[in-house]
């Protein structure tokens, strides 16, 4: 039957594509936000497995509230099961850009740099050492993008810094920071002995969630996040963000499958006949489902292919542009390509369903005598 | 002839509704047919010659009566079986030929066989000897828009010979070709006649109607003895 699928769909050329195009369309808008919520996913999941054991300490009125300053780092040491504490400020990198570039500034005890990083390990250069005042230690995004190399000058908050390390690729948010001095970062910033947050590692076989409650109970002003509240947290913004690029991109391919499902009616109403001849010549039920569904799976399967394939494209352009820039935003997962692809031929199938099922309704007498 | 007849038609009617208005365009209809007969229905437009050969031809259902094709009372059959038996024992040629356009004449004869599973090669092999034995040998790779009318209406009578059928049903088979090709038409009939082929010709030309064995004459949906 492949044949007179192909020779239908051939005969009315224009239609076809112009159809097939539609599906292409969705698919393609399927992918390329896919890829974007898939990068996003991806990035989180790894920014949580590089960060999963510390308990996050922040002011109580919230992270850029007051009220978290350096002398509270004492006091959550004391609190027992903690094994080490770390000050740190959080900053935006780009001053005139609100943070909307994703990159940060992050300041830290120098001497503990490579504490409060691990496990991430250094590609180049060293870690911040005690003494260090404008030295920084900065991932491959931002190296990439300002083209750094150990020994680069950087300009953070109109003051120069000397590049002294530059950090292993993660996948992670530390692709797109600067680590700098704490002291230094309070003063640059102009924030006193301000902190943003207190990373607290636990001691060994210590039940996290509890220490995080004794924290609070025993720091006065202070809020915490375990590693398990963040991710409840965190993953909930992300998966809004997922439903708001997945359903947007669904719907593109919807309005494909509605425009097979429109091009599968007239194609049914115009074969009339010809399907009255297929069920005189003793075509079954099944024959004429094979014909038209074959026909608008076909579409499907097409649509589904030049959409992928165009989303592919897309998103490799896009991404080798961004890298210039120092940002990866999309990743294609294997997982992301065959839920693309079933769909298009499962939005193809359900398109062809109803005028499949008036195909097969008709008397073949009706049928014949059709136009 | 035999004496089991091929075709027996008893009592058959067959009402149509044009909105609520009843239409009996078949009414108590009773005959039987022979194998190997040629056997023409005629009568004036709107008597019911379509729908009686479309209700023999499984195309659609009976109200009353009982239809009998090689044994089998198709009245009585689940409309689930119903495409078998339009493939196996009954075969149509149309006044409009109907040919898939997409189709070469090879594919529409050899399309015939498909649904009845015939193996390709085999197919290719039966739909080619019945082509070239309708002298259509030079024709085979051709599409309908480029056949003649009498061409295309032999592709179609090959296509409605393809699955040996008990019984060739042919609305109006010269309604739309020159009187030539007519006849070339009453020949190919007459030579499948020969080989032991049941065929019945709707027809409103007296040509046709002479060269057949017999003549059923219908008005108003009734026979006419
Ligand atoms: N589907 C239908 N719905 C309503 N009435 C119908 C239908 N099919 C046929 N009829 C009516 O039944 C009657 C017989 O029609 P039929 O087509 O069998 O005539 P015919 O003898 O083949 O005529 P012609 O020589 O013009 O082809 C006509 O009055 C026609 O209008
Ligand atoms: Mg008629």
């Amino acid at each position: 039957m492949f044949d007179i699928i192909i020779r239908s769909a051939m005969q009315r050329k224009v239609r076809t594509i112009l159809t097939i195009s539609g599906i292409a369309l969705g698919i393609f808008a399927l992918v390329v936000m896919g890829a974007m919520s898939e990068n996003f996913n991806q990035t989180f999941d790894k920014s949580m497995s590089l960060t999963s054991d510390k308990v996050r300490v922040f002011a109580e009125s919230g992270m850029f509230g007051a009220g978290l300053t350096n002398d509270k780092v004492s006091d959550v040491k004391r609190v027992p099961g903690v094994k080490d504490a770390y000050g740190m400020l959080m900053m935006t990198f780009d001053d005139d850009q609100f943070g909307m570039s994703g990159k940060q500034v992050i300041g830290v005890a120098p001497e503990k740099s490579a504490k409060i990083l691990y496990p991430v390990e250094l590609k180049s250069g060293r870690f911040l050492e005690a003494g260090d005042t404008y030295q920084t230690v900065i991932g491959t995004s931002i190296a990439g993008e300002y083209d750094l190399q150990v020994g680069s000058k950087l300009e953070l908050h109109e003051k120069n810094f000397t590049v002294v390390g530059e950090l292993e690729y993660t996948g992670s948010f530390y692709d797109s920071t600067a680590a700098i001095p704490l002291d230094t970062a309070q003063d640059v910033y102009n924030v006193g002995d301000t902190l943003s947050v207190i990373l607290t590692a636990p001691e060994d076989g210590t039940d996290v969630e509890l220490l995080a409650k004794m924290i609070e109970l025993n720091v006065k002003g202070t809020s915490t996040l375990s590693p398990t509240e963040l991710q409840e947290e965190a993953g909930q913004s992300l998966l809004i963000l997922s439903v708001i690029t997945i359903s947007s991109a669904l719907l593109a391919a919807i309005i494909g499958g509605l425009s097979v499902m429109n091009t599968m009616l007239m194609s049914v109403t115009e074969r009339t006949r010809e399907f009255g001849v297929l069920k005189a010549m003793g075509a079954e039920t099944k024959d004429i489902l094979m014909i038209t569904l074959g026909e608008s799976a076909l579409m499907g399967i097409v649509g589904g292919v030049f959409g992928i394939g165009a989303g592919g494209v897309a998103v490799y352009l896009l991404n080798s542009w961004l890298e210039t820039k120092g940002i990866i935003l999309f990743t294609i997962t294997p997982r992301l390509l065959l839920v693309a692809m079933l769909f298009a031929i499962v939005i193809g199938m359900i398109a062809g369903l109803y005028p499949a099922y008036r195909a097969t309704r008709m008397s073949p007498m009706e049928a014949l005598r059709h136009g | 002839m035999d004496d089991v007849p091929i075709l027996e038609v008893k009592n058959l009617s067959k009402t149509y509704f044009q909105g609520k208005i009843p239409v009996t365009a078949v009414h108590d209809v009773t005959f039987s047919i022979s194998k190997g007969e040629l056997v023409a229905i005629m009568g004036p437009s709107g008597s019911g010659k379509s729908t009686l050969l479309a209700l023999i031809g499984c195309l659609e259902t009976t109200d009353t009566g009982t239809i009998i094709i090689n044994g089998i009372d198709v009245t009585d059959v689940p409309e689930k079986r119903l495409p078998r038996i339009r493939r196996e024992e009954l075969g149509f040629v149309f006044q409009h030929f109907n040919l898939l356009s997409t189709l070469t004449a090879l594919g529409n004869v050899e399309l015939a066989m498909r649904f009845s599973h015939v193996p390709k090669q085999q197919r290719l092999e039966r739909a080619e000897m019945l082509l070239k034995n309708l002298g259509m040998g030079v024709r085979l790779h051709h599409r309908p828009t480029e056949l003649s009318g009498g061409e295309q209406q032999r592709v179609s009578i090959a296509r409605a010979m393809a699955n040996s059928p008990a019984v060739i049903l042919a609305d109006e088979p010269t309604g739309e070709v020159d009187s030539a090709t007519r006849d070339v038409i009453i020949e190919t009939f007459k030579e499948m006649r020969s080989h032991g082929q049941t065929i019945i010709v709707v027809t409103h030309d007296p040509v046709v109607a002479e060269h057949c064995d017999r003549v059923i004459h219908i008005i108003d949906g009734t026979l006419k003895k």
